[in-house]
């Protein structure tokens, strides 16, 4: 009889616990990945752009950085472009505008340079040869995108096609928590 | 033969029995122990085996052709060639990126430690089991013992098997990023830049001592060098004129000795341009920097700054 009751507050106990947990924890991460790269700065990158200009992603501080990992021939690239394209028109417009580049993914230059005069886009592309910044973003499937703050710490991770508007009101959002 | 003799000869058998086992146990782990790895390529192999491919099932970076395994491998080949992390560090900076899903080599931490717990444990309770079996068949009255020495033996067991675990995981187990010296020079430079730049807007000195320690490891950090000697020169400002003429004496010094390590930083011509117009009164001097400034593309932040600031130093200029 004492055992049955000891056992019955148990798993009271242990219920009690699990929907603590249920409550407290964040579970809407929204359009964000995780990453344990987020909130750390962000990994060296230095690399030259397709143009054969040369990028240190350390001497962008100062300014919000958006990188967006790319392949010509990947679908989920393609179909967001559109959506890049648009975010980059409205960045340019601002003092404070992003800085977007794009990070091309085991691609030949002449495919992007091919594929960036059909369907505009205007911001440096940068080389990837060896997939060394892949690696150091942990990114192991295009398309990725990634936000890093003027401070130079990671702030979001986008796995997958960004929908449309999804970059600008996540700028919004990041720009109001970074001046509060 | 006599009982003596008799008695004599069995701890002798013994003994050259135990040396023989031994002999062949050393013989047997001499000819399976993997030696080192001898070439690079051996490290590269080594490693790429302990990491799975992020993109494919079941298949280590060493065995799979998938892109994301192929840019691993070339990290970790770069690694190795670079000599500068541990084949442990190596591992752990690719876990990092990636996540602990990664690793074939299974944590000794945390719930992926009972993997490396339960195997001793069990062999060991087993072993226990067996031993108290043939213990009963030797001599059934054991069988009717009280329960207190099969309690004991029952804690040794579990004790012997745990303790046995810990200690494999402990030496087999993979290690994390922070759960061993894996923090790179690099890695502590760039973290103490972005906390001395987070700094750098509400506590001055904060930032001037980050920039500093940068320093110390890494002398010829030309964010460090600039920086530190906007904020010093920000902040000597509200002192009396002899104090700011050092500080803009030991600013430009610094902004020429970014320039000159690294003549495309770009922040540096700046600063320069800002601190010569502001601090100097030089305003030919200052359009030039900040013109030269503005077409190498400066960070947002800065290029507000300079860009206001040139149509003040036209005006001056008339």
């Amino acid at each position: 009889m004492k055992a049955a009751r000891l056992g019955a507050i148990v798993a009271a106990l242990v219920l009690a616990a699990l929907v603590a947990v249920l409550i407290v924890s964040d579970g809407d991460v929204g359009v964000g990945a995780r990453s344990p790269l987020l909130g750390q700065p962000a990994p060296a990158v230095s690399t030259t752009t397709i143009d054969d200009q040369p990028f240190a992603l350390a001497r962008r501080k100062g300014s919000w950085v958006v990188l967006n990992f790319f392949n010509s021939t990947c679908v989920p690239c393609i179909a967001e472009h559109p959506s890049l394209v648009e975010f980059a028109r409205g960045e340019s417009s601002r003092v404070d505008g992003v800085e977007l580049y794009t990070v091309v993914n085991d691609d030949a230059d002449d495919a992007v340079r091919d594929f960036f005069t059909s369907n505009g886009g205007d911001w440096p592309k940068l080389r990837d040869a060896d997939g060394a910044i892949a690696v150091a973003f942990g990114v192991a499937k295009v398309p990725e995108t990634w936000i890093i703050d003027p401070n130079g710490f990671v702030r979001l991770r986008i796995i997958g096609q960004l929908a449309s508007g999804v970059l600008e009101s996540q700028m919004t959002r990041l720009r109001e928590t970074s001046e509060s | 033969m006599s009982e003596t003799t008799a008695q004599r000869r069995v701890p002798r058998r013994a003994a050259w029995l135990v040396i023989i086992v031994a002999a062949a146990a050393l013989l047997v782990f001499g000819t399976v122990r993997e030696g080192g790895p001898l070439t690079q390529q051996d490290r590269i192999d080594a490693v790429t085996k302990r990491i799975a491919c992020p993109t494919c099932d079941g298949e280590s970076v060493y065995v799979s052709r998938a892109s994301a395994a192929e840019s691993i491998r070339a990290e970790v080949a770069r690694q190795v060639g670079d000599g500068v992390r541990t084949d442990d560090e190596i591992v752990a900076y690719v876990a990092e990126r990636f996540g602990g899903q990664v690793l074939l080599v299974p944590r000794a931490t945390g719930l992926d430690a009972v993997v490396w717990i339960l195997p001793p444990l069990f062999t060991a309770v087993l072993l226990g089991a067996l031993w108290m079996a043939f213990r009963r068949w030797r001599a059934p009255s054991v069988a009717t013992a009280t329960r207190r020495p099969l309690l004991v033996a029952l804690a040794l067991v579990v004790v012997v098997g745990v303790g046995g675990g810990v200690l494999v995981a402990r030496q087999s187990g993979q290690r994390l990023p922070l759960e061993t010296l894996t923090g790179g020079i690099e890695d502590s430079t760039a973290s103490l830049l972005a906390q001395a730049r987070l700094a750098s807007g509400t506590d001055v000195a904060s930032a001037i001592e980050l920039y500093d320690r940068v320093l110390v490891t890494d002398p010829d950090n030309v964010e460090a060098i600039t920086y530190r000697a906007w904020l010093v020169m920000l902040s000597a400002r509200q002192f009396d004129d002899d104090l700011q003429r050092q500080a803009y004496g030991a600013s430009v010094a610094a902004f020429g000795r970014a320039l000159e390590l690294e003549p495309s930083y770009v922040d540096a011509l700046c600063f320069l341009g800002i601190v010569v117009f502001r601090d100097g009164g030089d305003a030919e001097s200052s359009r030039e920097f900040l013109t030269r400034c503005l077409a190498g593309a400066p960070p947002a932040e800065v290029k507000g700054l300079v860009e206001s600031l040139l149509v003040e130093v036209e005006a001056a200029l008339g």
